[in-house]
């Protein structure tokens, strides 16, 4: 049982099997994300209340969703960081919590620009979703700020590691403060084929792909981080310096 | 485990409860002021003083919007179909505003209780439908269909 795990946290094992499954993941990625995008952008028809507003909403939905993954996975990181000490998990969370910023910086403006033309107005500070989602946004780039604010790598890790799972109790505040205050934030909406989604098809099916596409620009965005960070940490060992002569 | 790294493990999740517990139990004392605004129901009993600032959210109810021929003055009731609050409001109102749609306004209540209003803004239920099948549910007169499925979700 425990072989494999420390199997997983060496860090040439990674990055010796992530070469072997990027040109697939970015594969899936390019082909989701242009399909998406197109599908959302041009194709998507225009919703009966909105018009063609709608169409930010797929991209939204779906930048949104992911961004409430990074702080679960920067604190499964920083646990393991914590606990068993292992270098590949703070080097996965390090450049994660920076990636994380930018999704939930996509979520606010994407969100707004859409609120301005539907609500009526940009933003409301009243708003629980609302504020907790900029919060996360400013958890995040605090994550970012702790880490260059400590020099010594270990020090960093383990601090950066505290605040992640801190910031967990967030994402669940931000997931459920549609359901648990009145909000002027619409609820989720289920992406699913049962009869209970009065939604159109044309419109989860969209929602769909985005979400998988943005799933995988995330995924893959995260292993070429860490792929970085691995060569910049591990510079002294002899496999890397291999690696360098031959390129 | 060894006996160390399970040591480490407790600290961390006792950590975690604690901060969750902590959170927890600040937002629910917080109660109402997490809350963006007030239903109908609440004003009508009289949770709000009169002269406060503060916002109502409901549904605006069929047949009740009149606007003024020669200005921006409208007046409408939001309800949330157990008591309703008659709204007056001088502006312009977004565009998803109509009855039967969901509204959250800003102002407050006189003492005959009507609520004159400084903002109106307009919410969105999570159900979205292209205009060819809303065209076509209303052309075979199944706006009831429509109806049924808003309910099923809102709940």
């Amino acid at each position: 049982m425990w072989l494999w795990f420390a199997k997983l946290g060496s860090p040439k094992w990674f990055y010796d099997v992530s070469d072997r499954w990027l040109p697939w993941l970015a594969g899936a990625m390019a082909l989701f994300m242009i399909v998406g995008v197109i599908w959302a952008l041009l194709f998507l028809p225009p919703d009966y209340q909105q018009g063609l507003t709608t169409r930010i909403l797929v991209i939204h939905v779906a930048v949104a969703g992911t961004s409430l993954a990074f702080f679960p996975l920067m604190a499964v990181a920083g646990t393991i960081t914590l606990v068993w000490k292992m270098k590949l998990a703070d080097m996965v969370a390090k450049n994660a919590a920076a990636l994380g910023a930018w999704f939930s910086f996509v979520t606010l403006a994407t969100g707004s620009i859409w609120g301005s033309v539907m609500w009526g107005t940009w933003w409301e500070w009243t708003d629980a979703r609302l504020v907790s989602m900029l919060f996360q946004f400013f958890l995040l780039l605090s994550v970012v700020a702790l880490r260059s604010a400590i020099e010594d790598t270990d020090k960093a890790a383990k601090a950066c590691a505290l605040l992640s799972i801190v910031g967990c109790i967030n994402v669940v505040i931000i997931k459920y403060s549609v359901e648990w205050w009145n909000v002027l934030h619409q609820p989720a909406s289920p992406l699913s084929m049962s009869s209970d989604n009065a939604n159109g098809p044309e419109f989860w099916m969209a929602t769909g792909v985005m979400i998988i596409a943005v799933y995988l620009f995330f995924i893959v965005s995260l292993i070429l981080t860490t792929r970085n960070e691995i060569l910049q940490r591990e510079k002294r060992s002899q496999w890397v310096q291999d690696i360098v002569r031959a390129a | 485990m060894k006996r160390h790294r399970k040591r480490k493990l407790t600290v961390i999740i006792f950590i975690a409860l604690g901060l969750s517990a902590t959170v927890g139990l600040t937002l629910f004392a917080l109660g109402q002021n997490m809350n963006m605004f007030y239903t109908p129901s609440q004003v009508a009993l009289g949770e709000v003083g009169v002269g406060q600032r503060f916002r109502i959210g409901g549904m605006v109810k069929e047949g009740s919007f009149f606007s003024a021929p020669d200005s921006l003055k409208v007046k409408f009731e939001t309800t949330d179909y157990v008591h309703a609050v008659p709204i007056e409001y001088e502006g312009i109102l977004p565009d998803l505003f109509r009855e039967g749609q969901g509204i959250v306004a800003e102002g407050s209540v006189d003492d005959k209780g009507v609520f004159s209003a400084s903002r109106v803004l307009a919410k969105h239920d999570e159900n979205y439908m292209s205009q060819e099948v809303k065209a076509a549910l209303d052309a075979a007169g199944t706006d009831e269909a429509i109806q049924i499925l808003q309910e099923r979700s809102s709940k």
